[in-house]
This record gives structure tokens, C-alpha cells and sequence, in this order.
């Protein structure tokens, strides 16, 4: 099928599940003035699902947005692609969102004109209430690099090589909390950076407090993330930041076997739980 | 003005073993060195990686984490969260470069002062041949 296929089918769909009143309102992807930009947007009625679109520049994630409606009037639709769809799952573990207020329209993916992609590892949705169409069975994932080929390069350089590459990472960091917006595994209502008076997070503008902003980030998120991308494509300064958290996730692959946060809406997280023979490089 | 050639080091020392056991160190009249500051935590799970951060951040030049053996805490499970936590977090400063000999956990019972005497002698050794 191709893409124009593909759009009719969710213009249709989307068009019939709010004149039947399954869902509220819709969330999917609409054109803006930039020809490889897409924007997410709220369908509301069946002229507004006309607006929506499907292509190879459908990137932004979709899940994120439910978070504002936490008392939806019926159920929020929403278009899910895989990573989509890890997000409902860790939204859902995370007492974000409730799963009898979502209605999930799954989205089979191609793989989108993003480097977020590069390392996907599930095109297709692992949670949804309908499909739309087929997925192609030839591959489950894009692979176009191995999962951690982000944390990697970094771990292949001595210490004070990657000391300098962090400073120089963070010395061109803005702390526009970008990252933390668009980061669906990040919904703390009250963020530690917005809390001035801990002074958790200092507020001068240095590379040092953006290093300990990027580190605790990356913690924060840590055991919880879903690997979609979202905070590198959403930095306005392009800044590496998803080797960060991976470094995180392999860890904890080293330390607990097999580990991929957002499969399921019930999986525990690595840091919420413990196990008495945890491994243990202590004294 | 002399400047301070001394490393600073921050420990964040468990109420219920490792500051009572440096406490029994101190009345042992045992000698270790001066460089290190003590900090009392309820427990080695109360230390939230973002305090080693800050540490670091305002000029320590080597941070410590230290509790109850696993299986002794005083709340029954925190220092297993402790374990986890900080395993993780070890990995991810020496991933940003902080080299992995500024950063220690260790368990140090009630009854070990000889352990907390050596133990901060020799992470202040260590961190003295690093450099401030």
C-alpha cells in the first residue's frame, strides 16, 4: 500500500470514529509550512480529519499529548505506531493516563525520514484496540544500527576523552527543557529543574549545571525509557542526548539480562523493584 | 593566600551503621584523615544520585555512599534500593567522564569502625593521587 493509500484509510477512519462517537477527538499528524515537517494535531471533526496526514515525515510522537486531558469527555483516540504505543504502555504504568479512556488506532510503520529511527525496534504497535492496516511482515524493526551504537561510540573513548566530548556537548546546551517536554516517559506534574528553592538545579546558564541537568535527566528517565528519540529530535541544538539514557538501559541489560521498557502496561522497572542476589561490586 | 591543596570528600554515611561506626571510631581514638565530611542520612537509600552530582558539581573531589550491610538495614529493604541505584549510577559518571576512583559505595556496619578508618584512608589516598 502506499502512502496516499494509507491516508485515505485514516481520513476515513478517523472521520467515522468521531460521527459515531467512539472517541472525542483524535490525535495524528497534520502538514505545516515546512515540506518535511509534520505537526501533531487533534482531529475534532470530520473536516478536520481531512487535515490529517500519513507520510514519511509523520516522525512526532503522538502519546505525550494525552497527558493534558486527564478527564477526557468520552474516549481520546489515538493514532500509535510502535513507539507510539511503548509510550501508552510506560503512560499507563505510569499512572498517566487511564487504558479505558484511550482508544488506540495502531499504525504499522515504514520507518520514518529520521535518525529517532535508526534504531527502532518495534515498527509495529504492541498495544492497540484496532489496526489499520497489515504489517509488513518481512521485518519487525528498522535496523538501520545496532540498538546502543550511540552509547558505544562514547564508550570507546578514554576518560578524559569523554569528559571533554560531554563538556563540549553541554557547553552548547541551551536548557530550553525541550527534551523534558517532548519525553513521554517525563510527567512529573512539578519538574525538579522548576522547583528554584531546593536548588536542585542551578539556574545559572554554565556548562556545569547543563551537565548535571543532562545526567539527571538521563537518570530520572533512565530504567523507564523507551528508546523512541524524541528528545534528540526535539533539541533545538541537535546535541546527542539518547546515548545518554541508553548508557542506562545498558546497563541494566548487563546487570539483569533482556530489558525494553513500554512492552507491556504492567512490566515493573528495573529501579522500582530489587532482588537479594542483585550483583554487587560493593565492599 | 595559601590555596587548599587537600581533596575534599563527601561522605553520605547511614544513621544506623556506617555513622555509628564512625563514631565508634572516634571514640577508639583511631586516626584517619581529616579530609573527608561526614554527611548523616536516615538511611543509604535516602541518598538521591542527584546529591553526588551536587557534590561534585560545587567542588568535592571525591563523593561516598555507604550503609548497612545488604540484609541489615534498619528499614528491612533500602539499601537493596541503594545497590540498584547505584550500580547504575557508577557506570553513568564514568560514562561522563568522572573517573569511576572519585565515586565509592560501601557497606560498613555499626561494629566496623577499623573498616570506615581504612576504608577513608584509602579513598583519600586514591583520590590524592588523582588530583584535586
Amino acid at each position: 500500500m502506499t502512502y496516499a493509500e494509507k491516508q485515505r484509510l485514516m481520513r476515513d477512519r478517523a472521520a467515522a470514529l468521531i460521527e459515531d462517537g467512539i472517541v472525542a477527538y483524535i490525535i495524528g499528524w497534520r502538514e505545516t509550512r515546512f515540506p518535511d515537517k509534520t505537526a501533531v494535531f487533534f482531529a475534532r471533526d470530520k473536516d478536520d480529519a481531512e487535515r490529517l496526514v500519513w507520510n514519511e515525515y509523520a516522525v512526532p510522537l503522538t502519546a505525550k499529548y494525552m497527558t493534558g486531558d486527564r478527564w477526557p469527555d468520552g474516549k481520546i483516540g489515538v493514532f500509535a505506531r510502535g513507539c507510539d504505543s511503548k509510550a501508552i504502555n510506560r503512560l499507563i504504568s505510569d499512572n498517566q493516563i487511564e487504558r479505558e479512556n484511550v482508544y488506540i488506532i495502531g499504525l504499522p510503520c515504514e520507518g520514518k525520514s529520521d535518525d529517532r529511527c535508526l534504531t527502532c525496534r518495534q515498527k509495529d504497535p504492541v498495544a492497540y484496540d484496532e489496526l489499520l492496516w497489515e504489517p509488513d511482515s518481512a521485518s519487525p524493526t528498522v535496523a538501520g544500527r545496532g540498538r546502543f551504537f550511540r552509547t558505544e561510540e562514547v564508550e570507546a573513548l578514554g576518560t578524559q576523552e569523554r569528559f571533554d566530548y560531554w563538556e563540549d556537548v553541554y557547553s552548547r546546551c541551551i536548557r530550553c527543557y525541550a527534551c523534558r517536554n517532548i519525553c513521554p516517559v517525563c510527567t512529573c506534574r512539578e519538574c525538579y529543574v522548576d522547583m528554584h528553592r531546593t536548588g536542585f538545579q542551578g539556574k545559572r546558564q554554565d556548562t556545569a549545571e547543563n551537565r548535571v541537568f543532562g545526567v539527571t535527566r538521563a537518570f530520572h528517565v533512565g530504567d523507564r525509557c523507551i528508546e523512541c528519540g524524541e528528545c534528540e529530535r526535539a533539541c533545538p541544538m541537535g546535541l546527542p542526548i539518547l546515548g545518554q539514557t541508553q548508557k542506562i538501559i545498558k546497563t541494566v541489560e548487563r546487570l539483569a539480562g533482556d530489558y525494553e521498557s513500554g512492552m507491556s502496561p504492567d512490566k515493573e522497572n528495573f529501579l522500582g523493584k530489587f532482588d537479594k542476589d542483585d550483583k554487587d561490586a560493593f565492599m | 593566600m595559601a590555596i587548599d591543596s587537600e581533596p575534599k570528600i563527601v561522605a553520605f554515611c547511614c544513621n544506623w551503621c556506617t555513622y555509628t561506626g564512625a563514631d565508634l571510631a572516634g571514640l577508639n581514638r583511631m586516626k584517619y584523615p581529616e579530609n573527608v565530611r561526614v554527611i548523616r542520612v536516615p538511611c543509604s537509600g535516602r541518598v538521591n544520585p542527584q546529591f553526588i552530582l551536587r557534590a561534585f558539581r560545587r567542588g568535592a573531589d571525591g563523593v561516598m555512599v555507604c550503609g548497612c550491610h545488604p540484609g541489615d538495614c534498619h528499614y528491612s529493604t533500602g539499601n537493596y534500593f541503594t545497590r540498584r541505584r547505584f550500580m547504575l549510577m557508577r557506570e553513568l559518571l564514568e560514562f561522563n567522564g568522572i573517573d569511576p576512583r572519585r565515586f565509592h559505595a560501601r557497606w560498613i556496619s555499626g561494629s566496623e569502625a577499623a573498616k570506615f578508618r581504612d576504608t577513608v584512608t584509602e579513598v583519600t589516598e586514591m583520590i590524592r593521587g588523582l588530583g584535586k
